[in-house]
């Protein structure tokens, strides 16, 4: 082989294998870890909600910031912080719509829980019987908070309890 | 820098740099090279194995770290060690559906499994250190293959017919006579050797016999095939090439087939469990009087087409495109998936049935059933005896402050209720209901709620695979042992003949001496000349006086 050629042919397969070697390991390590992050595009969805209307995130969106919470009635955080929630969101006159998305649980299940609660919840919540949208965001542990502001990106995300503090924060994230 | 072609100092012919043995005459030229590679100086017949040259650049450094069999085998080493330490425990797919992976390797192989588990070797195969030492053998072999092809290429297109006198003492298997022999003996031996499938080409009173040059090819094929395997198993990381996923599906239940989009629906419309019935099976009942041996295991299934596809949680719109019976072995094929029979789950309950009594122990009217997933809130019991379920929980962890029944899951393993039995004209009698128990909340209950039975939930498991990187593996199976087979079995065999002012024969094969010896010897004899000698047979007699 001509000097030249060698050269070229080297250098080619380096490259080649690493650059496969690369596109491999990005496929990997990416295939775990499809979780809507702090920065990503929202995953729009569409739900039933417990009033038997139907909610879309993206007819929400034209008018407001959205929040989502992933929640469940065997869930304690996810209890303790939903009377906080409901609160803050008629504080703060309803800027930011709040959808409580309830994981796999029947309607029984959920209006056991609202009926035990002091007052009345005024939010949507939205029901995600078959787990679509939980596995469409990749939600973890529950409650998952994530705000998602007019623009449809992903601003603010918590996986634990939220304060009175951090409901605040959310409202304002969605706004921005 | 250029490096200096190289003149031979015993018959003048100019060979290019790195040259380890004469092209002409077979002298050594590199006295080194003869040390290292005592077995067969021949196997490129001394010609340039380019990175045993120099190494210049950093490329060219890192290149020749590829090219090294030592370091092939090093990464081989590695690889098998690392599968082999895959094997010590199972990795997590092959541990229980839902099991949380820590706990299990915890508590089912101790500390070594939380090691195990922590050092993430439960996913070893699929690692990123693997994955790319798996890459770093691809590239060992393909450069070590550049690296030994090209030079290997040269030799054999690339061949004198004329050789120096002294390369025929050099070769293993040679005959030099004092004096030349009759021209029609020579053609007498061209043509018998023909008859042997050998090529002949001649320059002047020079032939050159040749055959089976290909199986020099067969570990450049055979690690072609392994290149291929490499690949194909390389594809498997690409999305959408190589599915492999659990589908959990309870008996009445329709789920989407993960991976399709929702484009596709599976409903589990019954789950069959049957086992051999001793009666029936004379020759086994013995066997069978012991044990359950299980004949089949099946579910009935339904596979939907989704027409409405838009938006993430949108309700379906489904329209039936086939029924099917998957068996174990018989799994149901569509679009490039096939989904198999795996396990089935009936840990969970379905439905629980109580019934009414009143004081004197009688059962009032008929056993009502409580579905555990979607359970009614009022029960009838007679027409002026009605049951409302006040309180449920699938998992009761605990009652609340408030006094609602607290669920530690959803899941209904252990169910609690709270019923209220409300007779026209009496005061509400509630109580609470749990497994293995029943407690009064208010004062004189004249009713009691009894358990009657409970319902398995009966949850199929099925595995979806689609792999479209198995023709990769059977046809780079293929070609790696045809080339091995013509590697191995196919000898390479050169036969030089010499007869200008005295008769010489000198012969090459990569392997199997003692059969050339012997296909050469009868052409030899049957023409009254003296057998080829054996240098490594001399050797050998030298060294055993």
């Amino acid at each position: 082989m001509k000097k030249g050629t060698r050269k070229v042919v080297r250098i080619t397969t380096l490259v080649l294998i690493t650059a496969l070697i690369g596109v491999t390991l990005y496929f990997n390590l990416s295939s775990d870890t499809q979780i809507v992050e702090v920065g990503d595009d929202y995953i729009d969805f569409e739900l039933e909600t417990l009033d038997g209307d139907v909610v879309k995130v993206s007819d929400l969106l034209e008018n407001q910031g959205v929040i989502l919470n992933f929640w469940g009635t065997w869930c304690k955080p996810c209890r303790e912080e939903m009377p906080d929630l409901n609160d803050l969101y008629n504080e703060f006159d309803r800027e930011v719509e709040v959808i409580a998305v309830n994981v796999r649980e029947s309607n029984q299940q959920i209006n056991q829980f609202l009926s035990s609660l002091p007052e009345e919840m005024d939010f949507t919540i939205a029901l995600d019987r078959e787990r679509d949208v939980t596995r469409a965001y990749n939600i973890g542990p529950m409650p998952t908070t994530i705000a998602i502001n007019q623009d449809g990106v992903v601003i603010k995300k918590q996986e634990t309890q939220l304060s009175r503090e951090d409901i605040v924060a959310f409202i304002e994230a969605a706004q921005e | 820098m250029a490096l200096k072609e190289i003149k031979c100092s015993s018959c003048g012919h100019v060979n290019p740099a790195g040259t380890q043995l004469c092209q002409s005459c077979g002298k050594l030229i590199n006295e080194d090279y003869d040390k290292k590679k005592i077995k067969d100086v021949m196997r490129y017949d001394g010609s340039a194995v380019r990175s045993k040259v120099r190494s210049q650049t950093l490329y060219d450094k890192i290149w020749n770290f590829f090219t090294s069999i030592r370091n092939g085998v090093i990464i081989i080493a590695l690889i098998s060690i690392a599968a082999a330490i895959g094997t010590i425990f199972p990795q997590e797919y092959f541990i229980p559906v839902g099991a949380d992976p820590e706990q299990h390797y915890q508590e089912h192989y101790g500390t070594l499994g939380y090691l195990y588990y922590q050092l993430g070797l439960h996913n070893l195969y699929s690692s990123w250190w693997f994955l790319i030492l798996n890459g770093l053998l691809a590239l060992s072999i393909i450069a070590a293959s550049i690296d030994r092809g090209v030079p290997l290429f040269k030799t054999l297109y690339k061949q004198h017919v004329k050789k120096h006198d002294s390369f025929f003492k050099r070769q293993r298997l040679y005959s030099i006579q004092e004096t030349t022999i009759e021209d029609d003996k020579v053609s007498s031996i061209v043509s018998k050797l023909k008859k042997m499938r050998y090529k002949v080409r001649t320059d002047g009173e020079n032939y050159m016999f040749e055959k089976g040059r290909f199986s020099r090819w067969g570990p450049y094929i055979n690690h072609s095939g392994l290149i291929l395997i490499l690949f194909g198993s390389m594809l498997r990381f690409f999305p959408g090439l190589y599915i492999d996923e659990i589908i959990y599906v309870s008996e009445g239940e329709t789920v989407a087939i993960p991976t399709t989009e929702n484009e596709f629906y599976i409903e589990n419309n019954r789950f069959i469990v049957e086992n051999y019935d001793q009666e029936e099976h004379d020759v086994f009942s013995d066997a069978l009087m012991n044990a359950v041996v299980t004949q089949n295991f099946q579910t009935d299934v339904s596979i939907y087409r989704n027409l409405n596809q838009n938006v993430v949680g949108s309700r379906p719109d489904l329209e039936k495109v086939d029924d099917y019976s998957i068996q174990v072995n018989h799994p149901y094929r569509f679009d490039g998936y096939e989904i198999f029979q795996s396990s089935f789950d009936s840990s969970q309950l379905r439905s629980m049935t109580f019934f009414l009594e009143d004081a004197d122990g009688e059962q009032v009217g008929d056993p009502f059933v409580v579905d555990l997933r979607t359970p009614d809130e009022t029960y009838n019991i007679t027409d002026d005896i009605v049951i409302d379920m006040r309180a449920y929980s699938p998992d009761f962890l605990e009652i609340a402050d408030n006094g609602t029944l607290v669920s530690q899951t959803p899941v209904p393993r252990n169910p609690a209720f709270v019923f209220e039995v409300n007779e026209q004209g009496e005061d509400p009698e509630r109580s609470f209901i749990r497994i293995m128990g029943s407690t009064p909340i208010t004062d004189n209950n004249e009713y009691n709620i009894r358990f009657l039975e409970a319902e398995d939930q009966v949850a199929s498991v099925l595995t979806l695979k689609k792999d479209l990187t198995m023709p990769f593996f059977a046809v780079g199976f293929v070609i790696f042992l045809f080339g091995l087979f013509i590697g191995s079995y196919i000898n390479h065999r050169r036969i030089w003949i010499k007869n200008d002012t005295a008769f010489k024969l000198a012969a090459h094969t990569n392997k199997n001496y003692f059969g050339l010896k012997k296909e050469l010897n009868k052409v030899l004899e049957s023409e009254d000349i003296e057998q080829v000698e054996d240098k490594f047979v001399i050797e050998q007699t030298k060294k055993d006086k």
